[in-house]
């Protein structure tokens, strides 16, 4: 007997059924023994064609369309677009309907990250009680939106010109609230969390990206700031009054899957900061300018972009002086920050990969559109 | 707050780098030759003036007669936002060179043009349809790709090589 032991390239699909991908997409690894050697992606399980359908529809229709692309932030969604309208068409959101939006924003995004530092923890390993945590603190800021909204998930809340209806009496109580639970919360999850021996072995030194690396593929969100780059859209280029709260902007040092984790903690914190300012400080007034419901913006051409709990969510419009955009394409942060999941999969095992898939936070309906 | 470039001071970047690279400029947008724009968007990126280094944003546009790829490009040191667009004119088989070799981030948004709108884009390492099927009838995004009311039938059937579903004959029950 020698010592050597023959092995062959072998492929493994990771999904579409599976719950590590966080939806329906496939990773086709070629293994050699337990070492990823290649890894390809399939995706498109969901794709649904949003952006062809929106050409057939008028603006005002096309709100929810955006709700359905990242399900788990749909609030964001809805900013997104509805900026790039306003630039595109030039108009104005009084004050009050600015401040609804950040706070509506950084509820989401508090939401989506309780959702993705929970689902991160799954993939792990630390199987079910962190992702219980974080959905328990989740479920508050549902009901928060189902009071101002009426829906939990696909809100439809963000309207050309403003939000679609005021803020009722029930919420600010209900918002001081979960601001006061939540600081506790990150401090339970870190706790649990970030000093854990398995936890810290599964995810230090996993998927490295360097900040060269990070920036060559597009990448934009924690995924960027994890790797050492302090940009934020919120902070370079602020919408809706962003530049009058005072916040920081986490970033991670080694580019790994851990600090991607530490970074969206620490994004949780700066999130209560910037409610508490915005609630503290929430104008009276109008929420909402009056925009015709057959908006036609003139002749031309917008991108607008934010900062969705994901990354740089950006729409970019072509308008013909019709009813209904003449293009309408979504820049897709989770579509957009897997462009380097080759790079961070290839030589780990395959424990590794379904930890970076995690630490990536993928969306598949945003993925596929 | 992030600057957004006009068209002639994007021009002026490209311009100053490398000679003969645009062709023309609008308010907000440069449009670059075909044949410099790897060469155009390597020497941005490299250059410390522009600084052009994060591919954000890459789509195709289709204006019946020819279609335009568009990309934002953004600073971070800079903090400027450019906008550049090349024209593919011939509409059997749309080609302009791809940014991948110099924007790594280019290569799924590449795919998803070349999947919706069908534009080819020259020395890419692995165009294939990234959303769709291979095989897939038409290009989706193209304004003379039928729309739903009217054009394309929903169901299997308008598909080539799949046999159109028979319906069950009606039952009337008197």
């Amino acid at each position: 007997m020698s010592g050597v032991i023959k092995s062959e390239p072998f492929v493994i699909n990771i999904g579409p059924q599976h719950p590590s991908t966080h939806g329906v997409f496939r990773i086709k690894a070629t293994v050699d023994g337990e070492k990823v050697i290649d890894a390809e992606m399939v995706m498109g399980y969901l794709h649904r064609s949003m952006e062809k359908l929106a050409e057939e529809r008028t603006y005002t229709q096309n709100i929810p369309f955006t709700d359905r692309t990242d399900y788990l932030s749909s609030m964001s969604n809805n900013l997104g677009y509805c900026l790039a309208v306003e630039k595109l068409a030039g108009i104005e959101v009084p004050p009050r309907g600015n401040a609804i939006r950040v706070i509506m924003a950084e509820l989401q995004r508090l939401a989506s990250h309780c959702m993705a530092v929970g689902a991160f923890a799954n993939d792990t390993g630390a199987w079910q009680t962190p992702v219980m945590w974080a959905f328990r603190e989740r479920e508050k800021i549902l009901d928060i939106f189902e009071v101002t909204s009426g829906a939990r998930l696909t809100c439809n809340y963000m309207r050309i010109g403003g939000v679609a209806f005021d803020l009722r009496p029930e919420f600010e109580p209900m918002v001081r609230r979960v601001l006061r639970d939540f600081p506790p919360f990150i401090d339970e999850m870190e706790g649990l969390l970030s000093g854990n021996e398995i936890f810290i072995a599964r995810t230090k030194g996993v998927g490295v990206l360097t900040p060269e690396m990070a920036t060559n593929a597009s990448l934009s969100g924690p995924m960027l700031r994890g790797s050492g780059i302090a940009w934020d859209i919120r902070k370079a280029d602020p919408y809706c009054g962003y530049e009058q709260y005072d916040f920081d902007i986490p970033i991670g040092y080694n580019g790994d899957s851990y600090d991607r984790f530490i970074v969206r903690l620490e994004e949780m914190r700066q999130s209560v900061r910037i409610i508490q300012q915005a609630l503290d400080g929430l104008p009276g007034g109008p929420f909402r300018t009056e925009v015709p419901l057959a908006l036609r913006p003139p002749k031309g051409e917008a991108y607008a972009r934010i900062e969705s709990p994901r990354g740089e969510l950006g729409y970019y419009l072509v308008s013909d002086e019709g009813p209904s955009p003449y293009r309408f394409h979504i820049r897709p942060p989770s579509f957009i920050n897997l462009s380097a999941l080759k790079e961070m999969t290839v030589g780990g095992t395959v424990a590794d990969a379904i930890v970076v898939l995690g630490s990536i936070d993928i969306v598949v309906g945003e993925i596929d559109r | 707050m992030t600057r957004e470039l006009t068209g002639s001071e994007a021009a002026a970047l490209a311009e100053a780098l490398v000679p003969g690279s645009v062709d023309r400029t609008t308010e907000t947008a440069c449009y670059l030759k075909p044949d410099r724009l790897v060469e155009t968007l390597r020497a941005l990126r490299d250059d410390p003036e522009a600084n052009l280094v994060h591919l954000t944003n890459l789509c195709g546009v289709d204006y019946w007669d020819h279609f335009e790829v568009v990309y934002h490009i953004q600073s971070f040191e800079k903090n400027h936002l450019a906008c550049f667009k090349v024209e593919a004119w011939d509409r059997e088989k749309p080609e302009v060179p791809s940014v991948t070799p110099v924007f790594h981030g280019a290569w799924m948004q590449e795919c998803e043009a070349y999947d919706l709108f069908g534009i080819q884009f020259a020395g890419h390492p692995n165009l294939y349809r990234i959303l769709l099927w291979e095989g897939y009838p038409g290009w989706p995004l193209r304004k003379d790709f039928l729309a739903m009311p009217g054009g394309l039938q929903p169901g299997l059937g308008e598909f080539a090589g799949v046999a159109r579903r028979q319906e069950p004959p009606v039952k009337v029950i008197e």
